[in-house]
């Protein structure tokens, strides 16, 4: 018993990084209406940034993590200029390869840039982990776990009290009825992807910082833990990518404790399946879902 | 040496081009899978099983690879083809990425001639030599290679001239238009599925046997990737547009030494940059109709 309850509060605290990743994404495709691919890559770019910025100035932790956000939000901007905004809106498989391709080109700078592959990134706090009676918690995931409810409570804020929150779901809703209202919908969509890239970043930061070290294959992890989660949650929504990312969280640390380190994967793309097959809306979006699929049925 | 250089260059340009015909066929009815590696590796396996396990002749081994993997789509397509959009390319994703990672744990060998030779796990699959042990050479089996692509890709050219392929493109334009005029649209995808599954096996024999060892991580996601983005490059138009695509990536790319370093960087933002200005490819369905009233211009002034 004690076993499942520390398994479930591993997942938790593992979790809470998928959920972070996943903000990020769901925060795009919910405007964009498209994949991006280039998301891990690009906010695994940050976090080398920030890697840059401890190898020559040996700078703090506040400078690396600002570095790693503006580093993730540059290259967010090059990837949204080049793969959404430069792409006609009705060709999302185009947009699509195009962030696959971006992304092979970011990978290839980083392995340019940084030919050592593997390196070491500064750890965030060192602190012991905390015992709790007979559980234990890092403190690196605790810290994760409330950023990303810090998260979720200021992007509720922003979408649902500000016109800027307003605009961007009219937006999602409807780009070009929004259009037709005199919103700026281009500038809507960077404002959105440049949001998503800075939480990317924050994330990237975190969870980097608490692996203490970083490879190019961060981008691909992140692309795909990310995406998993934004699916088991529901497409476009935000508290559903949060609960996503805690399922997938807590799913793999029972697998490697019951079943084994390499059935965590299997796992966790089988949940996935059995979920688009039974329940393709996920944990949030099922309604979202059913309404399109009533909606067809009418016509 | 250079020769032989340039052999396996040209057999590996044909062997991705199945995978990538295979991801052409299911844009053509407006589906994006992520997960046509995994017929490609199902294909590997088997038919590496059956000519190196149970010692079936090559021909066989290959046909039995083709058929598992158009089994292995038929099992997928089943639960997954009335999912739309980006729901269906992430149940592929999920499909293929659960193949690989049974791969890496799969385990089934016996002894042959006191070795064991089978699938081990994530250490791969060793020994599949039924090219070597009957002499075909490595110019030998390009010919066979590209023998199946030919006959692969004048099974494109009939089908695109043809009433399926006409519903097939009509089913990628407008799915649910194509339900009003009456046609099956889920069982036509299905079937569309399990062709490309097919077209995927046959690449995949080839690969295990010229290879003679396969292992589960080639067939990661990033192959499948690699063979939507083909497809994409050279042009929705017509089935000569994943060739296309191939063939600048690996012939012409891997051709020019002095960028090696920096492949993708440069590769990358072409690829980008042809996007823009052909969202649909090179050879896209526009300029495949104007090459035909060329073409018949052409022809009628001949005549």
């Amino acid at each position: 018993m004690v076993d499942f309850i520390q398994n479930c509060l591993d997942g938790i605290m593992l979790g809470s990084s998928y959920a972070l990743l996943a903000i990020g994404f769901t925060l795009i495709f919910g405007v964009m209406r498209r994949l991006n691919l280039s998301y891990g890559p690009s906010i695994m770019v940050g976090a080398f940034v920030g890697t840059l910025v401890y190898l020559e100035f040996k700078a703090n932790a506040v400078a690396i993590a600002a570095a790693t956000v503006v580093g993730a939000v540059i290259v967010g901007i090059y990837v949204e200029r080049l793969c959404f905004r430069a792409i006609r809106r009705g060709a999302a498989v185009a947009s699509m390869v195009s962030s696959f391709v971006i992304w092979m080109q970011l990978e290839e700078i980083v392995t340019v840039v940084f030919p050592d592959r593997t390196y070491f990134f500064p750890p965030m706090v060192t602190a012991d982990p905390i015992d709790l009676g007979p559980f234990f918690f890092k403190v690196e995931y605790i810290v994760m776990f409330a950023v990303a409810a810090v998260m979720t409570v200021l992007l509720h804020w922003l979408l649902q009290h500000t016109r800027f929150g307003l605009a961007l779901r009219a937006v999602s809703e409807d780009p070009r009825a929004a259009l037709f209202m005199g919103i700026n919908v281009g500038a809507v969509m960077f404002l959105a992807f440049v949001i998503a890239s800075a939480f990317g970043g924050v994330a990237a930061y975190l969870i980097v910082s608490a692996d203490g070290q970083i490879t190019p294959l961060f981008g691909l992890w992140a692309t795909f833990k990310g995406l998993i989660a934004m699916m088991l949650g529901g497409m476009g929504s935000i508290p559903g990518a949060i609960l996503g990312g805690l399922l997938l969280g807590v799913v793999e640390a029972h697998s490697i404790w019951y079943l084994g380190t390499e059935y965590r994967d299997l796992s966790a793309y089988f949940l996935l399946f059995l979920f688009l097959v039974f329940r393709p809306g996920g944990l949030m979006g099922q309604l979202a879902v059913e309404r399109e699929l009533a909606a067809t049925r009418r016509v | 040496m250079d020769d032989l250089y340039l052999i396996t260059v040209l057999s590996n340009i044909g062997m991705i081009s199945f995978i990538a015909l295979s991801a052409y066929l299911l844009l053509v009815v407006g589906e994006i899978s992520f997960g046509q590696q995994a017929f490609f590796a199902v294909s590997a396996y088997g038919s590496g099983i059956a000519t190196a396990m149970w010692g079936w002749p090559i021909w066989l081994g290959l046909l039995w690879g083709a058929l598992v993997a158009g089994a292995a789509a038929l099992v997928v397509a089943i639960p997954t083809v009335r999912l739309r959009g980006l729901y269906f390319s992430v149940a592929t994703l999920a499909f293929a990425e659960m193949v690989r990672l049974i791969f890496e744990i799969f385990t089934y060998q016996v002894e042959i001639d006191g070795e064991l030779v089978g699938p081990d796990g994530s250490d791969g699959f060793r020994d599949i030599r039924a090219i070597y042990d009957s002499n075909v050479s490595a110019f030998e089996y390009m010919l066979i290679i590209y023998g199946l692509l030919a006959v692969v890709l004048i099974g494109f050219l009939i089908l695109e001239r043809s009433r399926l392929g006409a519903i097939f493109r009509m089913i990628g334009e407008d799915p649910m238009l194509t339900e009003m005029q009456g046609l099956n649209v889920t069982k036509y995808k299905i079937l569309a599925v399990v062709m490309a599954g097919i077209v995927a096996g046959i690449g995949g024999a080839l690969y295990a046997h010229l290879a003679t060892y396969v292992e589960p991580k080639i067939f990661n996601v990033m192959l499948g990737v690699h063979a939507l983005a083909y497809g994409l490059i050279g042009g929705l138009g017509t089935a000569f547009g994943p060739l296309i695509g191939v063939a600048i990536d690996i012939g012409l790319l891997e051709s020019i030494r002095a960028i090696s370093g920096y492949r993708m960087i440069v590769f990358g933002g072409l690829v980008a940059l042809l996007l823009i200005v052909r969202p649909r490819g090179l050879l896209d369905e526009a300029a495949m109709h104007w090459l035909r009233g060329r073409w018949r211009g052409l022809v009628r002034a001949e005549s």
